[in-house]
């Protein structure tokens, strides 16, 4: 069997005192979608922030590929094909399509200090890259970011995410901000990223959404996980609760567990 | 749309021929202080007067004002420079900063405009420069009188508080109150503000405060403007200090005369601001229409001591606004 | 099928650099109505091109400062700071006039880079950092100036070299510092709208954090930008000691608000994000022809500041209403607008 894409082996973080999140162990592999749930507080940004290069882990293993990597800064978590969607931002409202796609990676043309942004360049391949994922509304590569709609922007950014060749997707609350169709076609590009062979790491308070794409699913309660589990093995309402009350629901399930374990199997008796 | 500009472009051709064709009269153009500036606004009131003189001969007057004293000789070269382009028949400028200045009221001679020097420069300047008229002052003669006066009137160290420092005229004064002074055995130091505190009162009279009591052997305060006195005034007073310091100015406000009159200020020296404005505006004027020409080229308006001797007959035209 | 038009009319009449033409012309209209043929004759260009000349120098860095998120007040010193430097230096000690020159720019780079360190070390917004910079540098100035020389006003007789480069009058009435400011435009303009590390200064004004998560060296470009507006700042007040051979401890107050000014009305958004070259030599030309075209007409000279005023306004809402357009998600293609 291959190396998953992606594996967090028991990681730790703090900030000084605080302890935000404790024993991670997670895997994503390529072509899946690995939708991570949890209330806010629960830790998920700062996973996010790990993985993508702008936290360290205080103790624990990150490894692409069977190798471990070590991210000094954003650029070489993308460099190493993590690329990450904010909720907000990510993107540059008052920049051209053409020119917010390419930001740090700027197509040149001419030599020495006369380097000049390719903005023809810019705008074809910024416009071509969304048009593959279903967007035909936009065509013009100077059209400002901000004219677009917040699917689009999502659109765009994953866009620029595969375009530069991201293994790893990491997208934050992706369709929280949108209506039922813009959210729809969000899921569908994602489902196309997949198709790409990409890893998806979906973070979402939605249920619904999180089980049309999930292939793959982790619960983050407290910093801890409280939850792993592929597609089909819970439904829908054990997800809701799990993710609603889900920290009494773990503590429960665990509870149950052990009694059943040193009970030959039987559940405890219901008194009172 | 595209009306609109046509009308707007013929307009702008009509009113540039119009203005070729209205003075057949002299060009005057005045270069002076800020509109804010009390003391400069008598100096303008001497030019508007002048300018009714001048107007009633089809002369004109353009007043091109500096907006802050920031960077007064730059600031006035530069608008010698535009009076320059603007076809003045002949400008009439300060020159409070030779370094910067001269430069400019050269190109204008070079031009074939005349030149006349008021308010600052001096009778040598203005010959050096080939201007028809000094109008004004003698800075440094000005100085030396009142550093005298201190003297002979009791105090022997005075600072001399200047808020527009690196204009000669004042940094003149400063001086030869220095030099009058010590002439009669006491000592002068100034007291250089920088130019940000002309016009703010507050700043000058706590900085006037903070040197009076930092050093109790100073005796007599002269400030370079009367607006400045005032502050002075207020300093003084809350340093507790009124009766040991005597406080004397160039230049006068009513506020000033006032205080002359109650005894709590020593003296004004005064150069008859007025008597600048009226003349620059009337010499240039009968010059450039008539070839008229003082036989003295620098008319002195100043130095003139107001105290309690003459007090009475300067209030009664301060109170006119002509002093 | 082709991905890139040429600018729709529409595009155009929404950008904000068309609002800053608009208004240039407006003034430049008026005040040949009313300042006649002197206004409108080159050496009345002369005027209004010799003030567009030092403020532009030193408004472009503003503007690219600006756009980038931050704000830098400190070269309402900086600029006198440079000008005593170069008078103290090379007028009243006699050294060579490179070394004043030299000293003073070294100045400027080092007051940039203590405004651009602070700036990105600590949470300070940067409208307070420069502000205590301001002041910190109008203290050294007029304290050194005052023990070192007695005096608050510096003279400095430049040698012919540096008098032709820096302080000449060219046919009389153009100050030499026209043409370092085209070479300023040319410059920046390169820099900003054809380099890459345009769009880097683009995207730290548009997202901060998105920006350096793009792995944009944001701190870097912060720190040097601030260098840059101090260095501008320097080079002004040292072309200004050798035009007019005397430099004074406080001439330069005047252009934070004229600097500000002129980048605003040329349509940089005060939040950051977006503005242009273009824009910013639109509006300090702009502003120049307002400061000094009224000296033409005859009005009193406040009346400019009145005309100032109201650009200033106009341009800030229409900025305003252009990154509210900006912004919006319009569900038709572009429609083309009359």
């Amino acid at each position: 069997m291959t190396a998953p894409l992606l594996k967090l082996t028991n990681v730790n973080k703090s900030f000084g005192p605080v302890d935000v999140l404790h024993d991670i162990s997670l895997q994503v592999n390529a072509g899946e979608v690995l939708c991570l749930l949890g209330d806010n507080g629960a830790g998920k940004s700062t996973l996010i922030k790990i993985l993508s290069g702008v936290h360290k882990v205080t103790s624990g293993a990150v490894e692409m590929n069977g190798a471990p990597v070590l991210f000094g800064s954003p650029r070489d978590a993308s460099d190493a094909g993590i690329a990450t969607v904010h909720q907000f931002g990510g993107t540059f409202p008052l920049m051209s399509i053409g020119r917010s796609f390419f930001v740090g990676e700027e197509p040149t043309k001419g030599w020495g200090p006369f380097k000049r942004f390719d903005s023809q360049r810019a705008n074809e391949v910024a416009v071509k890259a969304v048009r593959d994922l279903g967007i035909t509304r936009i065509d013009d590569g100077d059209r400002l970011v901000g004219g677009l709609s917040g699917g689009e922007r999502q659109a765009l950014a994953i866009a620029r995410a595969v375009h530069f060749g991201a293994s790893v997707l990491i997208l934050d609350e992706p369709t929280a901000a949108l209506g039922v169709k813009e959210a729809a076609h969000v899921l569908r590009i994602v489902l196309q990223a997949r198709q790409k062979g990409i890893a998806v790491i979906f973070i979402t308070h939605n249920v619904i959404h999180a089980l049309t794409v999930g292939d793959h699913f982790a619960v983050l309660i407290k910093g801890a996980k409280a939850a792993d589990f592929r597609k089909g093995e819970k439904s829908r309402e054990e997800i809701t609760d799990l993710m609603a009350g889900g920290e009494h629901m773990a503590e429960l399930e665990a509870e149950i567990a052990s009694y059943m374990a040193t009970h030959e199997g039987h559940p405890p008796a219901i008194t009172g | 749309m595209k009306n609109v500009m046509k009308i707007m472009l013929t307009a702008a051709l009509l009113a540039s021929t119009a203005t070729v064709a209205i003075a057949d009269g002299a060009r005057i153009a005045v270069i002076g202080g800020k509109s804010d500036d009390a003391f400069f606004a008598k100096i303008k009131k001497g030019i508007d007067d002048g300018a009714l003189v001048a107007k009633a001969h089809g002369s004109s007057v353009s007043y091109l004002q500096l907006q802050t004293y920031d960077n007064i000789g730059g600031d006035a070269a530069n608008l010698i420079r535009t009076a320059i382009s603007q076809h003045a028949s002949i400008i009439a400028a300060p020159d409070w900063v030779g370094d910067s200045e001269d430069e400019a009221y050269k190109a204008a001679t070079a031009a074939g405009i005349p030149v006349l020097l008021y308010n600052a420069g001096g009778g040598d300047k203005a010959k050096e420069l080939g201007a028809i008229n000094y109008v004004g002052n003698e800075e440094y003669p000005a100085g030396l009188a009142g550093g005298a006066y201190f003297a002979t009137h009791g105090s022997k160290n005075v600072i001399c508080v200047n808020t527009v420092p690196g204009a000669g005229n004042l940094e003149a004064r400063c001086k030869g109150v220095a030099d009058g002074i010590s002439k009669e055995g006491g000592k002068s130091t100034q007291l250089p503000l920088p130019a940000s505190s002309f016009g703010n009162p507050t700043a000058v009279a706590e900085a006037i405060k903070a040197t009076l009591l930092k050093d109790p052997k100073i005796d007599g305060v002269v400030t370079i403007s009367a607006g400045d006195a005032d502050s002075a005034a207020n300093g003084i007073q809350q340093a507790g200090a009124t009766a040991k310091v005597k406080l004397g100015t160039f230049d006068m406000n009513e506020t000033n005369l006032d205080r002359i009159k109650d005894g709590t200020q020593l003296f004004a020296i005064d150069q008859q601001p007025w008597l600048q404005g009226f003349l620059a505006v009337t010499l240039s004027d009968g010059f450039v229409n008539y070839g008229l020409k003082t036989a003295t080229p620098v008319i002195l308006t100043g130095p003139g001591i107001v105290d309690s001797s003459n007090i009475d007959a300067t209030l009664a035209g301060a109170k006119a606004g002509y002093r | 099928m082709s991905q890139t038009q040429s600018p729709s009319l529409g595009n155009l009449l929404r950008r904000p650099e068309t609002g800053s033409f608009l208004g240039l012309v407006a003034v430049f209209v008026f005040f040949t109505i009313f300042g006649g043929g002197n206004f409108a004759s080159p050496t009345g260009a002369a005027s209004w091109l010799n003030v567009a000349a030092s403020l532009g120098i030193v408004a472009i860095p503003i503007g690219l400062l600006m756009i980038a998120g931050e704000l830098d007040i400190s070269i309402g010193s900086m600029i006198p700071a440079g000008s005593v430097t170069v008078a103290i230096i090379s007028g009243h000690f006699h050294a060579p006039i490179l070394v004043g020159i030299g000293v003073a720019l070294a100045l400027g780079a080092l007051v940039g880079f203590i405004n651009g360190i602070l700036v990105i070390r600590t949470a300070v917004p940067s409208f307070i950092v420069t502000l205590g910079t301001l002041f910190a540098v109008a203290g050294l100035t007029l304290g050194l100036c005052v023990i070192l020389t007695g005096t608050t006003s510096v003279a400095i007789k430049a040698p012919p070299e540096a008098k032709f480069l820096l302080g000449q009058f060219i046919g009389g009435a153009f100050q030499v510092t026209i043409f370092w400011w085209i070479v300023a435009v040319a410059f920046w303009g390169f820099v900003l709208h054809y380099s890459p590390y345009g769009n880097w200064i683009l995207a730290m004004g548009g997202d901060k954090v998105s920006a350096r998560n793009a792995g944009i060296p944001t701190e870097r470009m912060t720190v040097l930008l601030f260098m840059c507006s101090g260095m501008s700042a320097a080079f002004v007040g040292i072309s200004q000691a050798i035009l007019y051979n005397s430099a004074q401890v406080s001439a330069g107050q005047s252009y934070i608000f004229n600097a500000i000014i002129s980048v605003v009305v040329g349509g940089v958004l005060l939040t950051g994000g977006y503005g242009s070259i273009f824009g910013i030599v639109l509006g300090t030309l702009t502003f120049a022809i307002v400061n000094q075209g009224i000296y033409y007409t005859g009005f009193d000279a406040n009346w400019a500041s009145l005309i100032i005023g109201i650009l200033l306004l106009l341009a800030v809402l229409m900025n305003n209403t252009f990154r509210k357009l900006a912004l919006s998600y319009s569900p038709a293609k572009g429609k083309a607008s009359k």
